[in-house]
């Protein structure tokens, strides 16, 4: 695949040693952000689309625990309510007067000293759920509280803007279950666990019939034609997939840890410029009813390395521009600690978002722990609707309203000069 | 010519070959052409009462070799243990939970593989998904293992009975935390999911039901049985669980219980957990939602909906009795019915275990032959989550149809596919932040599960194809004989002409000793063997 030789394949040559380096040279910190116009001056649109731009959801699975993830550090509530979970003041990595980061998120902090990390505070919406499964689809589907949707809103999405795109792999997940993030009767993403599985008959009689077996043929049973579609874009998508992968030549730094190395194929695929707008990956395990302190710290410390090794290394490759990163968890915790070390399901949590684009820092307002609800946990300040409907408007230029079948207000999450309109 | 198989209704209420082949395929993991053969003509409640009558009949299988009675925790920490000594203990302890964990998971598909009573593992399969806990966390393989035995037991018994087994059992109180829960502050855990998927289904209580039964269900832990002597050396306070359990026997402990007033579903009393198991179970939902549950699982349609409620009637007058539900529905007209059938996406270990019994493999169950449902997305012991698995369209994505699509490599050439390990691991433990200290933790962890891949890997997979045992007088001549030959054995649903094409196409091509095995994979490798 021929790749454009543009100022990002020289400051892949040049750099291309940085990723292995905890922090990105200044020189290229200077030059991405002196570099100031359309991003798709050097990389081409994903045809079928007029820009470049890719999104990268990150799944919290589990209900993450939001209050010790931004910690409220001078709020006595917080300290009452937590006698042994508490992150004590002086640990906090301090952003205000007000709030600091888990000790564990180190490199998240330097990504917020670099301007290239928001956190969104009180994230929630209306009636909250406490059920792990129904909260997750209501994120997942962006549907009313009340009602039951089977799509995903990025499903939506792709269906409704992405008609003329002819790829296999408009939406990518680096996992084993499909999220019902990309659901939709007509189904345009690829889930995998790992790559190296695409591995096909190509020769011989067995070549000959497992190519012709696997010609989508309707039939009218809807989950034989399912499978069939699914089999038949696995084969044309799985070509793409691993072309990107055999032909990188760079050897950027991830921990060997799952999460991180699913950021590592994300990456790969970004700077191959396949054709996908969305990629989805999960980090599971947030659900801490018990023990909660190392296991919580722990996933943290992937999180916070993983998301800081993906940012230096689309940074080294000229891709980060292009990126934007949403975080997303089903709930946050109770405020109250439990017996058991832990904290039982809550409501409104915090949602990261990463990119050279966004504007950094806290935004949102966090909840106020002594106004709290009627089982105890916080109140949403921001709608998370209007996050989806800022990613949808203002980075993919799309019509928000009716993929979202609602009207929400676009939170200004991105850089004004970078916000479309 | 268009091969669609011409599906029937049942007629005069007597089973064809067709509606035969496709009971089987669902209370079983498939028919042999032996086993449809002696369904044909039997009258279908008939056919059913002989399938449940063997399966309740079944005897228990012989438990692994490593279940102890009762079990040690040989990873117990006391306030004088050394250091040294209770790091060796845990690192020792959690190897050998790792490689029992392997042996039980491959124990259970050796059994599903052989069992003589499918329909017994089909429901304690049912059941895991139901009833879930995840060795992720619980942690403690004979744990598991006693869990699958309590649900084999009550897999066709009374529904009461096997929920309050279930509520005390060992892992259930770990996965849930129930545990550790008390009087003081009581954990939520166990109760929002009794309610919300083991029993009543979402949107049948209130956030206060749940805080109220997790009150009612405080007390309860785990300890030695009854009779057995207890270590009498102190432990240190704080001590975590895993290094102060003694045993796995559910044990109710007055002082730990909160015996004040409950109310719950606008009932009040100092109720514990009998209590809430008896309110819950006699509420009209849960017999519905169990009825959804099992209508879901065995893949039949119910367009009417009106079979739902036949269900949860039958589950009713009987008193939560388990065989009752199941006759009803595969004797329901709904079963047979067009809509019902060939609709049913496999699980892993269906497609895996079906594709063993019906090509008459020989097989040594080994980890690395359990690893094949696991990348397919079901992992037996280590279901995703508390939901169990979702099924349906959601076990196809790219990633587990490419493992689908090799697993006629895997069984028929007895050899690993490559991309089954997964790109990394979970980062189970803080790693330092310090150089040094990093450096050597990560090579730990990174040692650590090396070892448990070539731990789980070192038998490899060990299956046996052989054409004579499915053909004793030598396979058809004709490339079109054969193919509908094998088409007949491994296939509910329709099969669409390309796929017939392509398989006598390849037959043709391929030199006559190897045409059984080049058919056999490519039908594995076919979207219609992914339905049931």
């Amino acid at each position: 695949m021929l790749i454009q030789m543009g100022r990002r394949a020289f400051l892949q040559r040049a750099v291309g040693l940085a990723a292995l380096t905890g922090t990105v040279p200044a020189f290229l910190q200077k030059t991405s952000l002196a570099f100031d116009g359309d991003p798709s001056r050097d990389v081409l649109p994903i045809p079928g689309l007029n820009d470049n731009r890719v999104l990268v959801v990150v799944q919290l699975a589990g209900g993450n625990d939001a209050l010790n993830t931004v910690v409220p550090y001078q709020d006595d509530a917080y300290y009452r309510a937590r006698p042994n979970l508490a992150i004590p003041s002086a640990e906090v990595l301090r952003i205000n007067d007000d709030l600091g980061l888990h000790p564990e998120l180190v490199e998240l902090r330097g990504l917020l000293d670099d301007g290239n990390l928001a956190v969104v505070q009180g994230v929630g919406y209306p009636n909250p759920d406490r059920s792990h499964f129904r909260s997750t689809e209501i994120w997942e589907t962006a549907s009313p509280p009340e009602t039951a949707w089977t799509d995903g809103w990025l499903g939506r999405y792709f269906d409704n803007e992405c008609s003329g795109v002819n790829s296999p792999m408009i939406g990518l997940q680096l996992g084993e279950r499909p999220a019902q993030t990309f659901a939709h009767p007509r189904p345009r993403a690829v889930t995998m666990a790992n790559p190296a599985i695409f591995d096909w008959p190509d020769e011989g009689p067995l070549g000959l019939g497992f190519e012709q077996i696997n010609q989508v043929e309707p039939t009218g049973l809807d989950e034989l034609d399912y499978v069939q579609r699914t089999a038949n874009a696995t084969l044309a998508a799985s070509r793409r997939i691993r072309e990107a992968i055999q032909n990188d030549p760079t050897e950027a730094s991830y921990a060997p840890f799952a999460f991180s190395q699913s950021l590592k194929l994300v990456a790969q695929m970004i700077a191959a410029e396949v054709p996908t707008r969305v990629y989805y990956v999960s980090l599971g395990g947030f659900d801490t009813h018990a023990r909660q302190d190392r296991r919580h710290a722990s996933l943290l410390q992937e999180l916070s390395q993983g998301l800081a090794a993906f940012r230096n290394d689309l940074a080294a490759r000229g891709h980060l521009d292009r990126t934007l990163v949403m975080t997303f968890s089903e709930f946050g915790r109770r405020v109250a600690e439990n017996q058991s070390g832990g904290t039982d399901h809550g409501t409104a949590g915090s949602m990261l978002l990463m990119g050279s684009e966004i504007r950094p820092g806290l935004l949102g307002d966090r909840p106020d722990l002594s106004r709290l609800d009627d089982e105890g946990d916080p109140r949403f300040t921001v709608d998370f609707r209007s996050v989806y409907a800022a990613v949808l408007s203002d980075w993919f230029g799309a019509d928000a309203e009716a993929i979202l079948k609602t009207r929400f207000e676009p939170f200004p999450i991105l850089d004004p000069a970078r916000t479309r309109v | 010519m268009k091969r669609v198989r011409a599906f029937r209704a049942v007629e005069g209420n007597c089973l064809d070959a067709t509606s035969a082949a496709h009971l089987l395929s669902r209370v079983g993991f498939g028919g042999t052409p032996e086993e449809i053969q002696r369904l044909v003509d039997v009258p279908v409640d008939q056919a059913v009462a002989w399938l449940l009558d063997a399966a309740e009949a079944a005897e228990p299988p012989q438990p692994p070799a490593w279940v102890r009675s009762p079990w040690v925790n040989t990873e117990r920490r006391f306030a004088d243990t050394p250091r040294e000594e209770s790091a060796e203990n845990h690192r020792n302890t959690r190897r050998r939970y790792a490689s029992e964990m392997n042996d039980l998971r491959s124990w259970w598909l050796g059994q599903m593989i052989a069992s003589e009573t499918p329909l017994r593992e089909v429901m304690t399969l049912f059941w895991h998904g139901h009833f879930t806990s995840a060795n992720d966390k619980v942690g403690i393989s004979q744990a598991m293992y006693e869990q699958n035995a309590t649900l084999r037991r009550h897999a066709l018994g009374n529904f009461r009975t096997l929920l309050g087994d279930i509520t005390r059992d060992a892992a259930m109180m770990m996965y849930l935390d129930l545990e550790d829960s008390d009087a003081q502050q009581p954990n939520e855990n166990y109760a929002r999911e009794l309610f919300e998927l083991f029993t009543l289904g979402i949107g049948h209580y209130t956030e206060r039901d749940i805080q109220e039964t997790a009150r009612a269900l405080t007390g309860w832990t785990l300890d030695v049985p009854p009779g057995v002597a207890k270590p009498d050396r102190p432990t240190e306070p704080g001590t975590p669980r895993n290094f102060s359990r003694d045993g796995l026997h559910p044990t109710f402990v007055p002082d730990r219980h909160d015996d004040g007033e409950k109310t719950i579903f606008g009932q009040s009393g100092r109720f514990g957990l009998e209590d809430v198991l008896d309110l819950v179970v006699s509420r009209e939902e849960t017999a519905l939602h169990l009825a959804t549950r099992l209508i879901d699982f065995f893949g039949v349609s119910d367009p009417e909906g009106t079979l739902r409620p036949r269900l949860a009637a039958a589950f009713r007058e009987s008193e939560f009795e388990i065989r009752p539900v199941l006759l009803a529905l595969f004797t329901a007209p709904e079963c047979y019915d067009e809509s019902s059938r060939g609709t049913l996406i496999k699980s892993p270990v269906r497609l895996l275990v079906g594709a063993c019994r019906q090509l008459r493999l020989e097989v040594e169950p080994t980890p690395s032959l359990a690893e094949l449902t696991a990348a397919m997305g079901q992992a037996l012991f280590d279901p995703p989550n508390v939901k169990g698995w979702p099924g349906g369209r959601a076990w196809i994505g790219s990633g587990t149809l490419a493992v689908r699509y090799q697993l006629a490599d895997a069984l028929l050439e007895s050899r690993i596919p490559a991309g089954l390990e997964p790109i990394g691991f979970d980062r189970f433990l803080l790693v330092p932040r310090d150089p040094s200290q990093m450096q050597e933790r990560m090579e730990r962890m990174e040692q650590a599960m090396a070892d448990r891949s070539t731990e789980r890997n070192k038998d490899g997979i060990k299956t046996r194809f052989d054409a004579d045992s499915l053909f004793p007088d030598g396979p058809p001549e004709s490339p079109v004989a054969l193919v509908d030959a094998m088409l007949d054995r491994l296939i509910v649903t329709s099969v669409r002409e390309t796929t017939r094409k392509g398989l006598i196409r390849a037959c043709q091509t391929a030199p006559a000793a190897d045409r059984p095995a080049v058919v056999a994979r490519l039908i594995l490798a076919s979207p219609e063997f992914q339905m049931a």
